[in-house]
């Protein structure tokens, strides 16, 4: 069994885990039920992202991919902290259907909210 | 010889970091609210890509791209952690709540505390 | 840290990362790291803090310990068919007071097995955290205080 066939069988086997990972991940920004999941499910998508690229590049032998791995994740990273500044000072609008809030806690939140806002 | 022991470490890391993210995604289905998806999200999803980076950085063979792989996967752990407080502390102040299951909420009971101070 | 070691820092961090080890990309990397210091110079206090590397590497070795095991424990816990949960939010009453200390054990925590840090106080005394395992919040309070806080001001203090 020479190197190249331990390479290929591994990662093809991370290819396929990552692919089932990705649905898994698509399934809940799909769902939702809220803001913030749909949130953490993108922030994860761009991890599962990052692991594609690592193995393409390992795959391939072409190490420029790392470098493209590294902006995905700066860009995430940003985009993460850019959503939770929105979650921030957009509150709970449009989250009528969730299931584990009770009618009294939006309209609380809301008139935090005004406080809050400068 | 050589070659194959290198081959088998960085299939090891493939592996492991594909099992990881997958992990990640299968908790990001099953767990019930964003703040313990988060755990799953920061936790194992940012250590099965931050392990495939390393993987490949390994299997480059090159100490400069080794170290922007190095300094990437440092990049990814540092950074996960600062996007899931900030995106927890977003969707506790907008109003998400806990999970049913969920045994206490300190931070709800003070902000309570604090409101009927004022 | 006084600005020449944070721009040496920087430099050096510029290197390993565009991978080409010269002589006019260590000064490219000694501008950028001067330019982006002084982009922020508003923004950062001179303190009298002290640094001990020997610490910081040890910190640094807990940092990825934790990681690991945190990382294992959420696998595990997530792979088992029946999810023992009992998620919540405890309170967890802060001794170090600065701001760069802060940040670095609401790091720490949320690397910890099950812990994640949600918020800090407007006073600063207190850190909000949430746990998968919340079914002792004393236990957790004090493994947290006689774990990282003083891992924490050992190295800084």
């Amino acid at each position: 069994m020479g190197a190249a066939t331990i390479l290929s069988a591994a990662s093809t086997l991370a290819l396929a885990l990552m692919c089932v990972a990705f649905f898994l991940t698509a399934w809940r920004v799909i769902r939702g039920p809220t803001l913030p999941d749909r949130i953490v499910a993108l922030d994860m998508l761009v991890a599962i992202a990052i692991g594609f690229i690592a193995v393409i590049a390992i795959r391939t032998g072409f190490n420029l991919y790392i470098d493209i791995a590294i902006a995905l994740g700066l860009v995430g990273f940003l985009a993460t902290v850019a959503f939770a500044r929105f979650v921030l000072s957009h509150g709970m609008a449009d989250e009528g259907e969730e299931p584990a809030a009770s009618p009294a806690r939006p309209a609380r939140g809301k008139g935090r909210r005004k406080g809050r806002v400068r | 010889m050589l070659d194959i022991v290198l081959a088998l470490i960085v299939a090891v890391m493939l592996v492991s970091g594909g099992i990881f993210v997958f992990l990640a995604a299968l908790g990001i289905v099953r767990l019930p609210d964003v703040y313990t998806r988060m755990h799953a999200a920061s936790k194992a999803g940012t250590v099965g890509s931050g392990l495939m980076l390393f993987a490949a950085g390994i299997h480059a063979l090159d100490i400069a791209i080794f170290m922007r792989a190095f300094a990437g996967f440092v990049f990814f752990v540092l950074t996960a952690p600062v996007a899931a407080h900030l995106l927890a502390r977003a969707a506790h102040k907008a109003g998400y709540r806990l999970a049913r299951v969920s045994a206490v909420d300190e931070m709800r009971d003070a902000e309570r505390r604090d409101a009927k101070k004022r | 840290m006084r600005p020449a070691v944070t721009v040496a820092l920087f430099a050096l961090v510029w290197l390993a990362v565009s991978g080409s080890f010269t002589i006019p990309n260590l000064l490219l990397g000694l501008a950028a790291g001067a330019l982006s210091l002084w982009l922020i110079r508003g923004h950062i206090r001179p303190d009298g803090r002290r640094f001990r590397p020997l610490k910081v590497l040890s910190l640094a070795v807990l940092f990825i310990k934790e990681l690991a095991l945190s990382a294992w424990k959420v696998a595990v816990l997530v792979a088992s068919p029946k999810m023992a949960l009992k998620p919540g939010i405890f309170a967890f009453p802060l001794t170090v007071d600065r701001d760069f200390e802060i940040t670095l054990l609401a790091n720490l925590i949320t690397l910890t097995p099950g812990t994640l840090s949600v918020d800090v106080s407007e006073d600063r005394k207190v850190l909000y955290v949430h746990a998968l395992d919340c079914s002792d919040p004393a236990g957790a309070r004090r493994d947290i205080a006689n774990g990282f806080e003083r891992k924490i001001m050992e190295a800084f203090r």
